[in-house]
């Protein structure tokens, strides 16, 4: 049974009226017997449950959910992946999750438990696996209703477990698309959609057809439409004619009375038009012009006795030019006549300024003498470089000084210096430094050589304790070597043995004796010889630790002798290096330290005198240095000073030369030259502007007087200059406005004379015009022509008329008035044309009506075929239909494809009967003929027909429903078990479950049967239920493990801790 | 004497496109590419300065009852007579002469042949430059082999104009059937033909061609592909042809295979990719059929009810929204799971068993024929969709056995049905 499902332990928290109870179950045959009602059927259904799940609420008869307290449980099953625990427990709403335990209580993936029971479905197990009698029977029932019938297919078929899901799946799947005379699914849908656009399209009808069948109508209705359209042209003109006819007959009455009148009056069409008005015009326009010539002859004569008086003689006049001169030469020069006295008095002052400058300047010269003076630019020049020259040489001069002085002091400083160096030597002893440095390293040698003696000495001192122990260290020589007496003795004892015995017992006992003695003797001579050998190694051993000995005290002394001479050669050294040190022989190492002190010191004295000697050479040097700077500094200081008096001297002689004093500094001697150059060049400004004054005074005297003399010859008043001026000023100008005013005049009066010679013409023409109107109106005076006019203008008015109206019945008929006249008459006079007019009237709107109703046909016919050929409803409507046929198409394609996949399976699935399922049936005709002990030998499907069981012994067959319920009973039974046992080789071995199955058995059968089981149960665990106490014996013959039940008031309570340890022992 | 031709075939004027769903906002678009594409045609016969345009057959389909068809094209033949270029038309089974052709007033430069053999001379400057012969269907069924009615009748330059399935065509009804060796032997220089939509050549015995020029505009997904006219230049009796292209919508069948694709982002991008590389920029619109292939973890996702719905419906937002704009007629999952079914058919078992029943089926046309006609729901669906003018389920098809398998197969090794 390795590999197969087991139920170990059922632990029922609370099921049907089981509560706490557990139970525990063994591999093989398992019974558990018990009376009606002690809850076999609960615990089929609860074994169920655990597996698969409870019943859902709502269904209790098979949910077993208890009143109160907990609704669940645990299963505790070992499988070919190791044991495992199932439990279930409902929550509030009555849901049990399921857990998967581990033996020690961790939760597994749910998937173990799926692979523990091999995939099978609830379904399967529940019919094949765990049954109850009812059940057994309803085998055939389940058979036709083809689930089962599927599901034991497919528990026989390898690699098909989900052909059921599949089948259900692809028939859904179909169905959801297409049903013969369904509505909702997809395709049907699309279909009626589709059928509704083609009905809609045959309502269409031939669109192209109609198209072409209306475009023929209107062409025909224009055609008719033209031809009323003419009709009733023609009806309006004839219309308009009589209309226009019967409105002109009443200007035609008008126009025959004014001809009438007209032919009364005379002739007066050339009468001129609007005489009487133009006459009183004609006669205003002369009286206007009268008047305007008197007014212009009075304005001449004024201005001829203004122009008199203007043009009267005077002295002035006659002066006019030279006092016009005289004033213009006296107005030019009047602002520099006022300015000569100012002019004269600024002169003065500034001659007395300059004079009081120069003589300020302290220089002995006059102004004249100043002017004399050279002190231009050149002259300057030269002074100014001289001053330059000299303040160069004095700078030069003070440098050098300065210079002195600064040697003299760093020489004085170095002396100094130089004398404190001086001091220090002389307190320092003279000592060589390289003495002192040698004497320090034969010390520093003499210390490392005394260490190093030290150190010899003391491996010698080592060596030669080394020497002493070994040469004490003496082994004693090795023992004798064994002595062979022994052996010799024993053998001897055993010959004489031999010999007493072989002379007394006989040549056997002799034998026998020999035999003894040399049992005893060759281990005696083995012993002998060992020790011989082994006394020997030692011997040998001995010899060369001795001799290896001998070479190391050789060695040894060696190496002493040469640390002896090598001692001496260091006492040598050290001897001489303290000599070099200057210190004895015997010195402690305090001495040796002590003299090191002392060298120390001595050293640092000695390379201090070193260091003053390199000090005060350097100080020297420096000195002779300073030296040669001041004695540079002294020869430049003397030449400068000769060049400073040099360049005095020459200024000295340029200032005397210009009457300067000779002894002024250079700067005090340019400051006075600029001075004096200042005031020389004021005095030059003032004689210039002197000369200039002068000559100002002359030219204004000149003008002054001829001004006078001019005045007094006009007779003007003498006076000041300034008044005399005023008055001929005033003089000129009164003539000046004269001769405006007389020029004024004399325009005006040139302006008059025209206007008098215009308005004598226009009297002239204004005489004429009247006459020619007089003339032209046939009449000679005044008042006839009046007359006549008012006869003109009546005979103009009713001309007017006649004009009006002859034009009135031109526009009103389109013709001259005899034509209408004609046409009147043509129309058979006036009362008939009138009559005519209404008989057209009446016919006018019938036939506009029939137009308006033409037109509006065609109107609406072609704005219908122009809808068709726009009209996008057709093509919407083919373009669904496509869209609906290619989606009918594909959804079709799809459908055909699911139902062929059914068609297939279904093939598929019998070829697979044919081919594959013998086994199955196979296994069910062998245990069949077990059962029922050879009554039937072989179970069968009829092929092709109905998937019904038949059975048959060798002569015929029967179905199942031929059989009594006993046998057919066990046909399923047998089947069942085929089953389960090719589910078992192919898949996993599960346990079988039944529920008092075998009651409809007689007791051979029953026999049969348990004998099957029990075969079976090598395999698979049998748990049977039964309440019959013979069938407890059965079983029990059997070697089933028999549980009892207690009745429901009494079931029993395990402890599971107990039994899940032992499970995880057992795993 | 040198001249030049335009032949085209199958304008199938204003007839719906299949598979263009009406909400696309593109169906305007599409409707008008049937026009748009003649006219492209005329333009080229302006543009080459051509001799004749010859038209062989289905100008529009009766079936679709369309004035504006009509009027197209006698527009459009207006414009070549207005430019001194002939038409000759025949007539095919979607146009036959039993139709309204004849109240079209169609201009005098168009020659529409008759239901008997005729001939047509075409002239310039006096002299004969081809002939044209031609035969239109009288009615939409033609079992005729018409071609046997035609003959060569002068050493002229000779066109055929015929509408006719040449060598029995799939896919198309076998109207005015014929064979390369009766074309080849009635001695004609260039057989323009039309009925079969797709572009092809056939080279005569004696230096002929047969030419079908297909369709200019693709209307289905069955017709992918550029699409136009042939422009045939004849010098010495040889003739040059150059296929134009016309078409201003093209349908693709593009498949993305799964493998390698990890996620939903991934395939998108995937699809992006080949309606970039497939659709060029210069047409106005594309129409296209994905059809996922391949095996890959895609496929479990995919196979979700209601996944494939909406990533097809969010594909076809996107691509709709390009420039130009991309119409996805369908997304198909032909994609498999990680199943090898050979392996599957080696094991056995039942699985083996089915494969091995799918098989015979596929090869045994009566076997699967009997299994069709058992099932009384397929052919009660199958008359229903005759009815309808819905051909999908005329005859059992292998493929569809074959694919089932698959299916059932690949369910059965599924752990659980979705």
């Amino acid at each position: 049974m390795s590999g197969a499902l087991r139920i170990d332990v059922l632990k029922v928290h609370g099921f049907g009226h089981f509560s706490g109870y557990e139970l525990e179950l063994g591999p093989g045959l398992n019974l558990l017997y018990g009376p009606n009602e002690a809850g076999k059927s609960t615990l089929l259904a609860f074994i169920r449950g655990m597996l698969f799940g409870f019943e859902k609420r709502g269904r209790s008869e098979s949910r077993y959910e208890p009143e109160a307290g907990p609704f669940g449980g645990e299963l505790w099953m070992r499988s070919g992946a190791g044991p495992l625990g199932v439990r279930r427990v409902a929550d509030r709403k009555g849901k049990a999750a399921v857990t998967v335990l581990s033996p020690e209580g961790h939760e597994l993936l749910a998937s173990r438990l799926d692979e523990a029971l091999a995939h099978v479905s609830r379904e399967l197990f529940c019919e094949v696996f765990a049954f109850s009698l009812d059940e057994l029977s309803s085998f055939e029932q389940l058979v036709e209703e083809d689930g089962v019938s599927r599901a034991l297919f497919a528990a026989g078929l390898r690699g098909a477990r989900r052909l059921p899901e599949v089948e259900k799946h692809l028939e859904k799947r179909a169905g959801e698309l297409f049903k013969v005379s369904g509505k909702n699914p997809e395709l049907n849908q699309v279909l009626r959609q589709l059928e509704e656009v083609r009905g809609k399209l045959d309502g269409l009808k031939d669109r192209p057809a109609e198209y072409f069948k209306e475009r023929e109508r209107l062409a025909s209705l224009g055609r008719e439409q033209e031809e009323a359209e003419a009709r009733q042209e023609r009806m309006g003109r004839e219309l308009g004619r009589l209309s226009r006819l019967e409105a002109a007959l009443g200007d035609l009455g008008e126009l025959a009375r004014l001809r009438a009148e007209l032919g009364v009056l005379p002739e007066l069409s050339a009468f001129p038009a609007g005489g009487e008005a133009r006459l009183e015009e004609l006669l205003q326009r002369r009286t206007k012009a009268r008047a305007d010539q008197d007014r212009v002859e009075s304005l001449l004569s004024k201005a001829g006795t203004g122009l008199a008086r203007l043009s009267e003689a005077s002295a002035v006049r006659e002066r006019e030019e030279a006092l016009r001169l005289a004033l213009g030469a006296f107005t030019a020069r009047a602002e520099l006549l006022r300015a000569l006295p100012g002019r004269r008095a600024a002169l003065e002052a500034r001659r007395r300024e300059v004079e009081q400058a120069l003589g300020g300047l302290g220089l002995e010269v006059d102004a004249a003498g100043l002017l004399a003076l050279e002190l231009g630019a050149a002259a300057r020049g030269t002074l100014e470089s001289l001053a330059d020259r000299l303040t160069k040489a004095e700078a030069e001069r003070r440098e050098a000084e300065v210079a002195l002085g600064r040697a003299r002091v760093e020489c004085e400083r170095i002396e100094a210096s130089l004398a404190r160096l001086r001091a220090e030597r002389t307190k320092l002893p003279d000592v060589s430094a390289a003495e002192l440095r040698q004497r320090q390293a034969a010390l520093s040698r003499s210390r490392l050589l005394r260490v190093e003696r030290e150190q010899v000495a003391a491996q010698r001192a080592e060596l030669q304790q080394r020497l002493q122990s070994l040469r004490a260290q003496a082994e004693p020589e090795p023992g004798a070597a064994p002595a062979p007496w022994l052996v010799l003795m024993g053998a001897g004892v055993a010959v004489a043995w031999v010999g007493v015995l072989a002379l007394q017992g006989g040549a056997k006992e002799g034998a026998m004796a020999l035999l003894g003695a040399l049992l005893l003797i060759v281990p005696l001579v083995l012993g002998y010889v060992r020790s011989v050998r082994s006394h020997q190694e030692r011997v040998e051993a001995h010899a060369e630790r001795q001799r290896q000995r001998a070479r190391e005290l050789t060695r040894l002394q060696s190496v002493l002798d040469t640390q002896s001479g090598r001692l001496l050669g260091l006492e040598r050294e050290l001897s001489v290096a303290l000599s070099e040190a200057g210190v004895a022989a015997e010195a402690s190492t305090a001495g040796l330290a002590g003299a090191e002190a002392a060298l120390a010191e001595a050293l640092r004295r000695a390379e201090r005198v070193e260091h003053l000697g390199r000090e005060r050479e350097a100080r020297e040097a420096e000195r002779d240095g300073v030296v040669r700077e001041a004695q540079a500094a002294e020869l430049a200081g003397r030449r400068a000073d000769a060049r400073e008096r040099t360049l005095r001297a020459e200024l000295a002689g340029l200032l005397e030369a210009r009457g300067f004093p000779p002894e002024l500094s250079p700067q005090r001697a340019l400051a006075l030259w600029r001075d004096a150059a200042d005031q020389r060049q004021r005095l030059a400004d003032l004689s210039a502007d002197e000369r200039a004054l002068a000559a100002d005074e002359a030219a204004c005297d000149t003008v002054v007087s001829r001004l006078l003399e001019e005045a007094r010859a006009a007779g003007l008043p003498p006076g000041l200059v300034e008044a005399v001026a005023a008055r001929v000023s005033s003089a000129l100008e009164e003539l000046k406005n004269q001769d405006a005013e007389a020029r004024t005049l004399r325009a005006r009066m040139d302006e008059w004379a025209g206007d008098r010679v215009r308005l004598t013409r226009l009297r002239d023409a204004e005489e004429q015009t009247l006459a020619a109107l007089l003339a032209r109106g046939g009449c000679t005076t005044e008042e006839t022509f009046r007359e006549r006019a008012r006869q003109a203008e009546h005979f103009e008015a009713l001309t007017r008329r006649v004009r009006e109206l002859t034009w009135r019945i031109e526009a009103a008929t389109g013709l001259e008035e005899p034509a209408v006249r004609e046409a009147i008459l043509a129309a058979g006079g006036e009362e008939q044309l009138k009559e005519k007019l209404g008989q057209l009237r009446m016919q006018e709107p019938a036939c506009a009506e029939h137009l308006k109703a033409l037109h509006t046909e065609y109107g609406s016919t072609r704005s219908q075929l122009e809808r068709w050929e726009t009209d996008e409803e057709v093509a919407a409507l083919r373009i669904q239909e496509e869209r609906l046929r290619a989606r009918a198409a594909e959804l079709a394609t799809r459908y055909a494809r699911d139902r062929l996949a059914l068609a297939l399976l279904s093939r598929a699935r019998r070829r697979f009967e044919e081919e594959q399922q013998p086994r199955v049936i196979q296994l069910a005709s062998e245990h069949f003929a077990a059962l029922t002990a050879g009554r039937y030998r072989r179970v069968f499907l009829p092929a092709g027909g109905k998937r019904e069981l038949r059975v048959s012994d060798a002569r015929r067959d029967w179905s199942a429903e031929q059989l009594s319920r006993g046998t057919r009973e066990q046909l399923y039974l047998a089947f069942r078990l085929a089953v389960i046992q090719d589910f078992g080789e192919t898949r996993g071995a599960l346990p079988l479950i039944v529920d008092d199955i075998l009651v409809n058995f007689d007791l051979e059968r029953t026999r049969g049967t348990l004998k099957l089981l029990s075969r079976l149960s090598e395999h698979h665990q049998v748990i049977a239920f039964t309440c019959h106490p013979w069938m407890r014996e059965c079983f029990a013959a059997e070697g089933a493990r028999v549980v009892e039940l207690a009745p429901s008031s009494g079931a029993g309570v395990h402890a599971l801790p107990s039994l899940i340890p032992s499970l995880a022992r057992s795993a | 004497m040198r001249f030049k031709f335009v032949h085209a075939a199958d304008l199938h004027l204003d007839t719906p496109f299949r598979g263009v769903p009406a909400d696309s906002g593109l169906t305007g678009t599409f409707q008008q590419a049937t026009f748009r594409a003649f006219s492209r045609i005329v333009d080229v016969c302006l543009r080459e300065h051509v001799a004749f345009l010859v038209l062989a057959g289905d100008l529009f389909d009766a079936k679709d009852r369309s004035v504006r068809a009509r009027l197209a094209l006698r527009r459009e033949l207006d414009r070549l007579h207005m430019a001194g270029i002939q038409t000759f038309i025949v007539h095919g089974n979607h146009d036959p002469l039993s139709g309204d052709t004849g109240a079209l007033g169609l201009p005098d430069s168009v020659k529409v042949f008759g239901p008997d053999w005729e001939e047509v001379e075409v002239r310039r400057e006096g002299r004969v430059l081809c002939r044209v012969q031609g035969i239109s269907y009288p009615e939409a069924e033609m079992r005729e082999n018409l071609s046997a009615r035609f003959r060569r009748t002068a050493p002229d330059f000779t066109v055929g104009l015929l509408h006719a399935n040449l060598g029995g065509v799939e896919g198309h009804a076998n109207y005015a059937p014929c064979t390369v060796e009766d074309l080849a032997a009635r001695g004609l220089d260039y057989w323009a033909l039309g009925h079969v939509h797709t572009r092809a050549e056939y080279v005569l015995a004696g230096g002929a061609v047969a030419v079908y020029p297909g369709n200019p505009q693709g209307r289905h997904v069955n017709e992918p592909g550029e699409r136009g006219c042939m422009l045939v230049e004849v010098e010495e009796g040889r003739t040059r042809r150059r296929f134009v292209p016309v078409d201003r919508v093209r349908w693709h069948r593009l498949e993305v295979g799964l493998t390698g694709l990890g996620s939903l982002d991934g395939l998108v991008a995937a699809v992006t990719e080949q309606v970039d590389a497939s659709c060029p920029d210069e047409l106005e619109g594309h129409a296209v059929r994905l059809t996922l292939t391949g095996r890959g973890p895609l496929h479990r996702e995919l196979s979700r009810p209601e996944a494939l719905g909406q990533l097809e419906a969010e594909l076809r937002e996107q691509l709709a929204q390009r420039h130009p704009p991309v119409l996805l007629e369908s997304l198909r999952d032909a994609s498999r799971p990680e199943l090898d079914l050979e392996t599957v058919r080696l094991a056995g078992g039942f699985s083996g068993t089915l494969l091995a029943e799918a098989e015979t089926l596929v090869t045994e046309p009566e076997a699967l024929a009997a299994l069709w006609a058992e099932d009384a729901e397929l052919r009660a669906l199958g008359q229903r969709l005759r009815r309808l003018g819905v051909d999908a389920l005329e005859s059992p098809r292998p493929e569809l056995v074959e694919q089932a398998g698959w299916q059932v197969v690949e369910q059965l090794h599924e752990e659980e049905v979705a």
